[in-house]
């Protein structure tokens, strides 16, 4: 088992630097001038002033290797179009709200989509399981700028139930009203999703022989469910919320325009349309950092779970 | 081969394929029953049924309403004769009447047909971002499963890698790189990080499939490599690529949904539902049609696709079996 | 359950259109849950209790320091938190602030500001002359590289200080400003220039203070580092979130002041503004503009107010690929500027007929009141024109910015052009790719090109040099010789009715009867605003586009 983690932890080294490189291959390709932010053009003296000192005139691969150093010694460099922050400070201002969101996201899925999954499967066929089976087909079709639209003009417009935008600033504050909208919002296709996963997994493990065996071998049904139905099944649903985490949170734009949120994937589109490259990087090769670790672990997690992988995998 | 080996037969079996009658000695076997046997099955499926009519349904109202190529538009040039591009605004902002049945946008311009026309560019670039996935997926998974050894090894890792590269921001920063906005590009952008897993499904069939007996033999046999593909590779993992097809379109669809709706879509006066429902934010408060509209047909779609490639799923499976 | 699903599929599918119908059904009658019903009377007068707002800011400020800020948000903030020398008043004249007064010299080339005495920066040290010295040779070094340097280049010296490229300490020197005492400012001009004391209302005059630039270097804007002169105080800085203002209580005027508090969210998106206003988050926006859409509903409630705005929405042509004036002509005649302003800009925009907007001084006799500009267009005459062109081009490229408003007037034109034979295609690019691809000179792809001009100060000078040969604004290609020298005789000319009399020679050479069009201008700004009527009667937009918080009180209950 320890070997497993050991070299999975390690092939993502190369991984890694290989994705920078692609990142940082692709940005070398979007034209734009960074640096001119008004009308006027950058005097010439200027401009070349400023590409020096982002290093702008070095080799490609010399800007690549200085690169890899600054991610690896958590330096990503001064944003070029403010010249008052750095990538790093945007960083840990807007990341911890996306990830919050993020999280938050997940959460409404696993809380309702869970629950709802399990039930659906326990009871097939029954009102409960159409509805939650119609709930969830819908929150899965909707774009969720629509859903997000009709949520504020009826929960946060037309009647005060909740604020129309804005998030609190302090990470760790769970009260402030302003998290549920956005929250449900991004919620709701990942609700959808685990529902549908989990009541697909559930019937297909209760048709397993093992488990019909011991239904008839006479052992409580709930027993048998806790046991075994529950863990097998839910073995799929932890493979999929890894990459479903990543996509939530390079998706969180949308909400975090609607609702105003200073979150990380907002930003992101401010800096791709003024060619702010040094915060386009950053902010890319930390999503993808984030994906990769986010599959690291639960591939680590599914190792534990199902013994079988690790010894196909090693 | 006139009569099967029992090895043969059983691995069929358990691949599904059926054969109807037991072929006489010098007949050619039928392959085809695979295909059969899940459309009977398929069909009997109602709400696969159901799905994918209203899935044809919407494509038709898609590309007939406004007319397509040479096709003329049975709503723009017949029945109500209407230009969706003429800007008239003496009828903006109208509701839902018998010339226009979906209301007029801010322009005065019919809502039908320019949904219509939206619907056109998202289906298109739907399909076209779906197939360019499949294809490279099938290259290079192909290529990967084929060949094996240390080649797949190098591949699989750079595919892994290729999976850290997140999908919406790298749309974005595609369509950044190449400036212009339009259906092709699009595409591109959307397809060029989606196709991993794909790929992925692709190598292991592939793998699996080298080790069928069936190919094995035919290939000791002396058969060439494009016969093994086709006859076996390929038909074997059609099935499930369509269905990949189909759980993809969601994701491009909704994908180019938001990109549009941030502003980096298509150009006008062309639209797309993503950009259509992004005028129509703005416009929820005085107009809501404007924005309801190409939601509903982005959740129509995407909802159809799902069923669909369910009962495919269920179609192409024999081991599901019904509760 | 694989029987019963497709129940599923149709209640799904039924499901979706319900919801599609409840999406429609959220209209405008029941009236705005909010806004509407505030406050019954407004007798108003009485100042609240409570003096605090909360008001929206429309982007993130980039920079807080008045020698790099360039957008209205961060001025707007600047302006607040700082003592400007001067500031403009109803009608854009120049009133003591900071300055308590000015002089001329006999032939207006040194003007001499004297301080008042009770100046003073947050951290007790009194606000002097050498303050102003500092941060205005500050902002002109070419080490800050700021944008907006070339405001200070009415100062003699400025320009070949802010383009040295070494040893540029003894250009420095040579700037024409210099402290006589320490409350006698002096400034020295390149010639005599009658809008000086107006301009430097500008934030790019502001003082900014010498050792904490100097100790905090770049991060010296972050709340717990600044140090500033002004009503109030720069109390909390979310990033991208929250702008929070407080009064300073030890300003000079600090009696005069009534607001104790403005908080400002930072929100990006039109309709999320609006949204916020009408759930009474907010009291005020700052004026970064309604969304066009929601612009017939907003009109008629009671919060809607309307601005004066000095600046020009306009075309330009590339004339190097549309080199025809017919041509150009014909375009203009096509644009029926009021129904773009009547049924897509909404703001009762005026419709431009020439460069200088109305609300510059001497606007009657500079304006060429253009027979290319009609406000409803003149089809009729513009095919004529068209049918004159020897080799029309008829496939052009429109390229505009990537913002609100400026993609439905691109479709309304496009459209317009069709019936000349035109086939326009646009193209959107974000801000900074656009500004690359404008140069000047522009992109060859580049035919027709949207931007508007927002006046720094209100004299039509900063307008019409624009589109002198080597401005670096000039996208068009134009190059009119004799339209340079109008100009350089206006910088010399302090009387204005002779300057207005250059300026309307000049604008006749672009828009007269035999005017070349370089470009083609489709109206003249407005500001469209909402603000509670607990605080509609003091909050007020300047025309170029300052709020001053310092005027605004709370009368009666804000909703």
């Amino acid at each position: 088992m320890a070997t497993y983690i050991i070299r999975r932890v390690i092939w993502t080294i190369p991984v890694i630097l290989l994705v920078i490189l692609l990142i940082f291959s692709l940005m070398k390709q979007i034209g734009g001038n960074p640096f001119r932010q008004t009308e006027r053009a950058v005097p010439a003296q200027i401009q070349a002033n400023l590409e020096r000192k982002y290093n702008l005139n070095k080799p490609w691969y010399a800007q690549y290797g200085y690169y890899v150093k600054d991610v690896f010694t958590y330096d990503l460099g001064p944003s070029m179009r403010l010249r008052n922050r750095t990538v790093n400070q945007i960083v840990q201002e807007h990341f911890p709200v996306s990830l919050k969101l993020a999280i938050l996201a997940v959460a409404w899925g696993l809380l309702i989509g869970l629950p709802a999954g399990i039930l659906s499967a326990l009871k097939p066929n029954t009102l409960f399981d159409y509805g939650g089976q119609l709930f969830s087909n819908i929150g899965f079709a909707l774009p969720n700028f629509f859903v997000a639209t009709l949520l504020i003009y009826y929960l946060a417009v037309r009647n005060d139930f909740f604020p129309t935008n804005g998030w609190p600033t302090d990470f760790w504050d769970f009260n402030d009203k302003r998290i549920i909208l956005p929250s449900f919002a991004l919620g709701l296709f990942f609700m959808a999703y685990i529902a549908r996963l989990v009541r697909g997994t559930m019937l297909e493990t209760m048709q397993q022989d093992y488990v019909r065996t011991a239904k008839a071998k006479g052992l409580r049904w709930r027993r048998v469910v806790m046991r075994h139905v529950l863990r097998n099944s839910l073995i799929p649903v932890v493979t999929a919320v890894g990459p479903l985490i990543g996509l939530v949170i390079t998706g969180t734009f949308v909400i975090e325009i609607i609702f105003s949120i200073p979150g990380i994937g907002r930003y992101f589109v401010t800096a791709v349309g003024a060619r702010d490259f040094s915060v386009v990087m950053g902010i890319t090769v930390l999503a993808a950092l984030v994906v990769i670790l986010a599959n690291l672990v639960v591939d680590i997690l599914y190792g534990f779970l199902d013994p079988r992988t690790r010894e196909a995998r090693s | 081969m006139a009569v099967q080996e029992p090895r043969q037969a059983a691995v069929e079996a358990r691949a599904g394929v059926v054969h109807e009658t037991a072929p006489a000695a010098g007949e050619a076997i039928q392959q085809s029953s695979l295909w059969q046997d899940a459309w009977r099955r398929y069909v009997r499926n109602k709400a696969a049924v159901a799905a994918a009519v209203v899935f044809i349904l919407i494509v038709l109202y898609a590309f007939l309403i406004p007319g397509f190529w040479i096709i003329p538009g049975i709503w723009t040039d017949w029945i109500g004769n209407v230009d969706p591009y003429d800007v008239n605004f003496a009828v903006a902002n109208e509701g839902p009447s018998a010339a226009h049945p979906f209301g007029t946008d801010q322009f005065g311009r019919d809502l039908f047909a320019r949904a219509a026309l939206g619907g056109q560019v998202s289906i298109e670039i739907g399909f076209a971002a779906t197939i360019v996935i499949l294809v490279v997926a099938i290259f290079y998974g192909g290529i990967s499963g084929f060949v094996g050894g240390a080649l797949d090894n190098v591949m699989m890792r750079f595919l892994d890698a290729l999976y850290g590269l997140p999908f919406l921001p790298f749309a974005i920063i595609t369509l950044a790189i190449v400036g212009t906005v339009n259906i092709v590009t699009m595409v591109i952008a959307l397809s060029i990080v989606s196709w991993f897993t794909d790929a992925r499904v692709v190598r292991g069939q592939v793998m699996t499939l080298k080790q069928n007996d069936y190919v094995r033999a035919a290939h000791a046999v002396g058969a060439r490599w494009y016969r093994i593909l086709g006859r076996h590779l390929i038909p074997n993992t059609l099935g499930i690529l369509i269905i990949s097809m189909f759980l993809s379109l969601p994701g491009v669809v909704l994908g180019e949904a938001f990109i549009s709706f941030i502003g980096l879509g298509i150009n006008p006066p062309d639209a797309s539902w993503g950009s259509m429902a992004n005028e129509g934010r703005e416009a929820y408060r005085t107009h809501p049609i404007t924005i309801v509209v190409p939601s509903l047909f982005i959740a129509a779609i995407v909802l159809c696709a799902n069923f669909v490639a369910d009962g495919l799923r269920d179609a192409l499976d024999p081991r599901t079996r019904e509760t | 359950m694989r029987k019963n699903s497709w129940l599923l599929l149709v209640a799904a599918l039924l499901a979706v259109l319900a919801l599609g119908v409840v999406g429609c059904g959220g209209d405008d009658d029941d009236g705005d849950g909010g806004a509407a019903q505030a406050t019954g009377e407004e007798e108003g007068g009485e100042p609240a209790a409570v003096q605090e707002i909360t008001m929206a800011w429309g982007a993130e400020p980039p920079s807080l320091d008045p020698g790099l800020a360039t957008d209205t948000t961060s001025a707007n903030v600047i302006l607040n938190i700082m003592d400007p020398l001067v500031v403009l008043d109803e009608n854009l004249e120049p009133q003591p602030n900071l300055a308590e007064s000015w002089e001329e010299n006999e032939d207006g080339s040194v003007i001499t500001y004297k301080l008042r005495q009770d100046g003073k920066w947050t951290n007790g040290d009194p606000v002097t002359a050498n303050d102003f010295v500092y941060s205005w040779k500050r902002t002109l070094s070419p080490e800050l590289a700021a944008d907006y340097a070339y405001q200070l280049y009415g100062i003699k010296g400025a320009l070949e200080y802010n383009s040295c490229e070494k040893n540029c300490e003894k250009l420095a020197d040579k700037v024409g400003v210099r402290a006589v005492d320490d409350y006698t400012l002096e400034v020295t001009l390149t010639s005599p220039q009658p809008w000086f004391v107006g301009q430097s209302a500008h934030h790019s005059f502001l003082a900014v203070h010498q050792a904490t630039v100097e100790q905090f270097g770049e991060q010296w804007t972050e709340p717990q580092n600044i140090v500033t002169n002004g009503p109030f105080q720069l109390e909390a800085w979310e990033h991208e979130a929250s702008i929070d203002l407080v009064k300073w209580p030890e300003w000079r005027n600090a009696d005069e002041v009534d607001l104790e508090r403005v908080n400002g969210r930072i929100i990006v998106d039109g309709t999320t503004r609006v949204q916020a206003f009408e759930a009474n988050e907010v009291q005020a926006l700052d004026g970064s503009g309604l969304p066009p859409a929601e612009m017939s509903r907003l009109k008629e409630l009671d919060e809607y107010e309307l601005y004066e705005y000095l600046g020009t929405y306009y075309y330009g042509f590339n004339i190097k690929n549309i080199t025809d004036v017919n041509q150009r002509r014909a375009m203009s005649l096509a644009v029926d500027r009021q129904t773009i302003i009547d049924n897509i800009a909404q703001a009762d925009q005026v419709p431009a007929t020439g460069m200088t907007p109305a609300g510059i001084r001497g606007f009657e006799d500079i304006n060429p009141d253009s027979p290319w500009t009609p406000a409803s267009g003149d089809l009729e005459q513009a095919q004529q024109l068209m049918d004159q062109v020897q080799n029309p081009k008829t496939d052009i490229n429109l390229f505009h910015n990537n913002a609100p408003g400026h993609r439905e007037i691109a479709v309304a034109v496009q459209d317009m052009w069709s019936e000349l034979g035109i086939n326009t295609t646009i193209r959107a690019q974000e801000w900074a790719q656009y500004l690359e691809f404008l140069g000047p000179p522009p992109s060859d792809q580049v035919d027709v090109y949207r931007l508007g001009w927002i006046y720094d100060f209100a004299d039509a000078i900063n307008g019409l040099e624009l589109w002198t040969c080597d401005s670096g604004n000039n996208n068009t290609n134009f190059c009119n010789e004799e339209f340079d020298g109008l100009i350089d005789e206006a910088r010399k000319t302090p009387d204005d009715a002779e300057r207005f009399q250059l300026y309307a020679q000049a604008e006749d050479i672009m828009f007269g009867e035999d005017g070349e069009m370089p470009i083609l201008p489709i109206y003249f700004y407005t500001l469209p605003n909402l603000e509670d009527t607990c605080i509609k009667d003091t909050f007020y937009i300047g025309a170029l586009n300052s709020l001053d918080l310092t005027d605004v009180t709370v009368q009666g209950e804000c909703a």
